[in-house]
């Protein structure tokens, strides 16, 4: 096991390494200048030539990649080039944010997805089933930003329940904290809550075909035990790839969800730090986002062989 | 005269029958495939029902719905009714071509990986690379550096959709090519090309066009995403996405300009979803019992 | 003047005691509770703070943030006259080449140390090598000394009528003073202490770039005894803190105020205008008379607008009526303007812009003649065009449209703003990634001065984007500098008007004013001033 982890560690180097000369390619070879962002409106070609020079933007491309590869490696991610400060100080600033927002949608899309998921298989065929599937299919239909505004316009303009934006830090109390990410969470989640209820659904109905099952409810194994100790448990393998897999659309969805709400994240960094091509933010975001997404799918991967003692490395 | 009539009129409902017999099995092919014929044969008709999408009269700015503009106008005075009908060309155009140019570029890497070992390795780990990075960021960093045009965001959104596409068709292929009839065929020496195309291709069609559909439709919401956040078609070219995009200032004062597009956006994608799914029961069993 | 209780000395002891040895997080996350006992103020500005050296940059939130924490030395009133503010005594010589300025007492920097004649010198120093109005004057400059601990000496070669004007102005970069230490760092490189002597505090702690800025009062500030007015007079602060909250979504920022989580939004988008006024506390409330001016710059060096019948055929095409309607909509917000220097400003004036009157049939019709007398060859224009500002998205729309009415083919290049602006500085041809015709927009304020507005000269190749060069408006700018009044300048300035429209130097697209939405109901005594949003006078209800 140990060494099965060692090797899947390995095996993200290279892909991290991709990542990176990706990023930088992409943004390093197309036009883009940011000394003349930097510079202004009132600046002179003088100017901006001396911002490029401060910024090493006048140098080889090579060496600013080995450069920036070296010091990426050792935890270094530069300095914003606007803000002047050093990208991991702004990164761990909005970490929080964006941490809080995913892990609640995290916690409350997996579960209800879970549960609907596994009532409409229980049901299948049913009203319940066809309102599952339905509201599954119209999940992903509609843009993350128009659900958001929706949100917003019932249940902050009108009915004054909920705040429209902003993000209060759990410090101030859980339920503050909570009461600020629960429309992002549903905004953000429903894409989510779509997905992967259609997956526990498609897989619950698999495992619940199986003989074992029916010997089981022959046995008269109450539903509940049969349905979540049986079913649920061999079921699980598709449902967790997906949610691992679904961490990307968590990402993206991220991005724009902090911009309606207003949330201080890593997102609303980047999407700034793309508009001013400040590239130091960019490539540290970029290279971060992709690790928690390989480290999550590597967590994903080790979890099936407690969920199914039969896939052993 | 009669037997004329009989002639036409016989098979006719032949065909309805068998078109009901065939959306009373697939309902969701049915209603979805109906929808985006509808949608379809107003986008290709629009010169024909609709007027300038793109001139505007800064004057007639936030008109409500009328008689001279049926869908109202938006905030530069253009007609919302036009936009819409000629922003399903352009909307379908970016989902269709995302999902061609995503799959063909992902059949073609998936195909070389699964069969040959050696590129296997480089390719997977570039495929692992990408799809690490976040699709959106992706995008808006594509278009920022490339410029806004229809064209860009096309290749912006598709990037990211490859490795999903060439995944798929890797596993396919490993699975297919150690099958005794893939066998026979390289033992009767057939050349390797031949064998990829003639042998392994046609496995891997069903399941590609499915993806290809939720390609398709996955497309079309991001490419609203990145209007939204001021990185999609330019905005002189109506898409459902950016005109809901630039509209959603006036969704409390002229919600008309928002509606229209809207629930074709909605309505398309959901379709297309549901296309998606009813194909993915015909074509592919398998990933049917999985989804 | 301000009651202490015991609550005010806790904080004072937390926020300059202990504040310094527990770590930021904690610092941070320990004032909630006193946030909301204390007199706060939530407002979203126009963008977002990411320079904090406002010397450096031209960039408007810059100067936002230095109208809080620094002080000028003179200070525009609200009637736009020069007053002074950190100066107590002040005089000119017979000759008018000396001009004595005395601090007045009480002025401290935030660290507790006395301001000196020598940081203001310093000061003086820095922000000349920044600014147009300061490098024109200090053409004129032989010395600029500290001549006691108090009292700063400016000494010219000859007369120089603008002295007053140019340190009081509200135009960005301001004419504001740092420590010496701080004014000492090099005029090219950002500061990075930021210590000021102005009415608030900036709590660096606090301060999250692209989110917020949070700013405390400053209580050993000692205000002028003069009523508040501009960025002169008394700035007495009634506030315990100000929160910048940076948003980027306009509907989100709306929602935000009807629902009362904040108290003040800078920009609200005009169309919703309505909207807002309708909800119960909120006022609409022009601060900044001179509001914006729009610029539709040429580009002078590649054909077609290197032609001047080309140049003119665009002036004749380009409709102020459409892009006003198209990019702010509502006529009370908004008007047409002949003037290259502002209407309503004392240089608006509007000579040579006749045309602009004439039916737009009639304009569009010379236009066509002028395009086919330039020997325009049909190769496209490219329009750059920034999609995610809503109004440069609008012009550059109208713009397009314009001119293909008058026979001009049109590429429109789209991009985001980030993009415009570094396309924009590129002297290749088009098709070599140049431009024709870029849309940008500028203060009221700073427009109005022939001077300061880089956007103003016509040097060719160094002059700003687009690169005009016109000899006759060279020489009469430094003719309007050498004037001796107002009246002499405003002559000058008609010539200048004109001059411009005939070699079409760049064509203004209107102007207007961008109203500021606040929750009555909540705060009051907000200082009209063009350019700078003042907090201090402003007190909660």
């Amino acid at each position: 096991m140990a060494a099965y982890i060692a090797r899947r560690l390995l095996a993200t180097i290279p892909v991290m390494a991709i990542v990176g000369i990706f990023v930088f390619m992409l943004l390093h070879l197309t036009p883009g200048d940011p000394a003349a962002i930097i510079a202004g409106d009132n600046a002179t070609e003088q100017n901006i030539a001396a911002i490029r020079a401060r910024l090493g933007l006048d140098r080889p491309l090579h060496e600013q990649f080995a450069s920036w590869v070296w010091n990426t490696v050792r935890g270094d991610l530069g300095i914003s080039m606007f803000s002047n400060m050093p990208v991991t100080k702004l990164v761990l600033q909005r970490a929080e944010p964006t941490i809080a927002l995913t892990i609640t949608t995290l916690i409350v899309a997996v579960t209800i997805a879970i549960t609907v998921g596994v009532l409409a298989a229980w049901k299948v065929g049913t009203l319940l089933d066809r309102a599952v599937m339905g509201f599954a299919v119209m999940g992903f239909s509609v843009p993350v930003f128009v659900v958001g505004y929706l949100l917003v316009y019932v249940f902050s303009m009108k009915l004054k329940w909920l705040p429209v934006q902003g993000y209060v830090s759990i410090d101030q109390g859980l339920w503050p904290c909570l009461r600020n990410l629960i429309l992002p969470s549903v905004a953000l989640g429903l894409a989510y809550v779509a997905l992967i209820a259609r997956i526990t659904r498609a897989s619950m109905l698999e495992v619940l075909a199986e003989d074992y099952i029916r010997t089981a409810n022959a046995k008269g194994v109450a539903t509940s035990n049969v349905l979540l100790r049986h079913a649920l448990k061999n079921a699980a393998v598709p449902i967790v790839t997906v949610i691992g897999i679904g961490v990307a659309l968590l990402i993206s969805g991220v991005v724009i969800t902090e911009s309606v709400f207003n949330i201080p994240g890593v997102g609303r960094l980047v999407v700034d730090a793309i508009a001013r091509r400040d590239y130091p933010i960019i490539q540290g975001v970029m290279i971060i986002f992709s690790g928690v997404y390989v480290l999550v799918n590597l967590a994903v991967d080790l979890v099936y062989t407690f969920l199914d003692p039969r896939i052993r490395y | 005269m009669t037997t004329a009539i009989i002639a036409a009129d016989c098979p006719a409902p032949a065909i309805a029958d068998r078109l009901r017999i065939f959306a009373r099995r697939n309902p969701t092919i049915a209603i979805g495939g109906t929808l985006l014929a509808l949608v379809s044969l107003a986008a290709a008709a629009a010169p024909l029902i609709a007027g300038d999408p793109i001139v505007f009269m800064p004057i007639n700015r936030l008109k409500p719905p009328s008689d001279e503009f049926l869908l109202g106008t938006d905030s530069l005075g253009r007609d919302v009714f036009a936009r819409t009908i000629y922003g399903a060309r352009i909307s379908l155009l970016v989902g269709l071509t995302v999902a061609l140019f995503a799959v063909a570029i992902g059949l073609g890497i998936g195909l070389a990986s699964g069969y040959y070992r050696r590129v296997d390795a480089v390719v997977m780990r570039l495929m692992d690379g990408i799809m690490a990075i976040p699709a959106i960021l992706l995008a808006i960093a594509l278009v920022s550096v490339m410029g806004s045009s229809v064209r860009v965001v096309i290749v912006a959104i598709a990037i990211p959709e490859i490795p999903r596409v060439a995944r798929l068709v890797r596993s396919v292929v490993l699975s297919v090519r150690e099958l005794p009839y893939v066998d026979a065929a390289r033992a009767s020496g057939s050349k390797v090309r031949k064998i990829l195309l003639r042998h392994i291709l046609p496995s891997t069609i069903p399941p590609l066009i499915v993806q290809a559909t939720y390609i398709c439709a996955s497309a079309i919401l991001v490419e609203a995403g990145l209007s939204f956040l001021g990185a999609g078609t330019p905005p002189e070219f109506p898409t459902w996405g950016n005109m809901i995009a630039q509209s959603r200032l006036y969704l409390a004062i002229a919600p008309w300009t928002i509606f229209a597009p809207g629930a074709c956006l909605a309505l398309v994608v959901l379709s297309i979803n549901l296309l998606g799914d009813g194909l993915r029961d015909r074509l592919d069993p398998r990933l049917a019992r999985r989804m | 003047m301000s009651k202490i209780t015991r609550r005010t000395v806790i904080q004072g002891a937390l926020a300059t005691g202990t504040a310094a040895a527990i770590p930021t997080g904690i610092a941070v996350h320990s004032r909630p509770a006193r946030a909301q006992a204390a007199k706060q103020v939530r407002m979203v500005p126009h963008g977002d703070l990411r320079v904090l050296d406002p010397i450096w940059t031209t960039a408007n939130m810059s100067a936002y943030h230095g109208a809080m924490i620094y002080d000028t030395l003179f200070g525009y009133d609200g009637d736009l006259n020069p007053q002074p503010q950190m100066v107590g005594k002040h005089g000119v010589s017979d000759d008018k080449k000396t001009y004595t300025f005395e601090l007045r007492d009480g002025l401290k920097w935030h660290d507790g140390t006395d301001v000196t004649a020598r940081d203001c010198v310093a000061s003086l120093r820095r922000w000349i090598a920044r600014d147009g109005g300061g490098q024109h004057m200090m053409q004129r400059v032989t010395d600029i000394a500290a001549s006691d601990a108090k009292t700063i000496k400016i000494v010219l070669k000859e007369p120089y009528g603008l002295i007053y004007e140019v340190l009081a102005k509200t135009s960005t970069p301001l004419c504001f003073m740092m420590k010496e230490e701080v004014a000492a760092t090099d005029p090219n490189q950002q500061i990075t202490k930021h210590i000021g002597s102005g009415p608030f505090k900036f709590v660096e702690g606090e301060y999250r770039p692209g989110s917020r800025v949070v700013y405390e009062r400053n209580a050993a500030y000692v205000p002028r005894s003069e009523p508040a007015s501009g960025i002169a007079g008394g700035k007495v602060v009634k506030l315990d803190r100000v929160i910048w909250d940076i948003m980027p979504d306009a509907q989100t920022a709306a929602a935000a105020l009807m629902n009362g989580e904040i108290e003040f939004f800078e920009v609200p988008p005009i169309d919703i205008i309505g909207a807002l006024e309708a909800a119960p506390g909120v006022k609409i409330e022009v601060l900044n008379k001179l509001g914006n001016v729009g610029y539709c710059r040429l580009n002078h060096l590649h054909a077609p607008f290197n032609n001047l019948k080309a140049r003119q055929a665009a002036q004749l095409a380009v409709s102020q009526d459409d892009f006003l309607r198209a990019a702010v909509g509502n006529p009370k917000f908004y008007q047409t303007c002949g003037s290259n220097f502002t209407c309503g400003s004392p240089m608006g004036v509007e000579d040579g812009s006749d045309m602009l009157k004439l039916p737009m049939a009639q304009r569009q019709a010379r236009a066509r003649e002028l395009v086919k007398e330039s020997g325009y060859d049909g190769k496209p224009l490219t329009v750059l065009h920034a999609t995610d500002i809503h109004v440069m998205n609008q012009a550059a729309q109208v713009i397009a449209q314009n001119l293909r009415q008058v026979g001009f083919n049109v590429q429109l290049a789209s991009s985001d703003w980030g993009g415009v602006v570094t396309r924009r500085s590129n002297k290749n041809p088009p098709d070599q990634g140049g431009w024709n015709v870029f849309f940008t927009w500028g203060g009221g304020n700073a427009t109005a001065s022939p001077i300061n507005l880089f956007g103003h000269a016509a040097t060719g190749q160094n002059a700003w984007f687009g690169w005009p060069q016109n000899d006759l408006h060279e020489t009469l700018r430094n003719e309007w500098a050498a004037a001796a009044n107002l009246e002499a300048r405003r002559e000058i300035t008609r010539r200048m008007n004109k001059n411009m429209f005939d070699y079409v130097h760049d064509i203004k697209t209107g102007q207007w004013v961008a109203p500021v939405a606040y929750r009555a109901d909540r705060m009051k005594g907000m200082l009209a001033v063009p350019e700078v949003v003042p907090w201090w006078n402003v007190e909660r209800v």
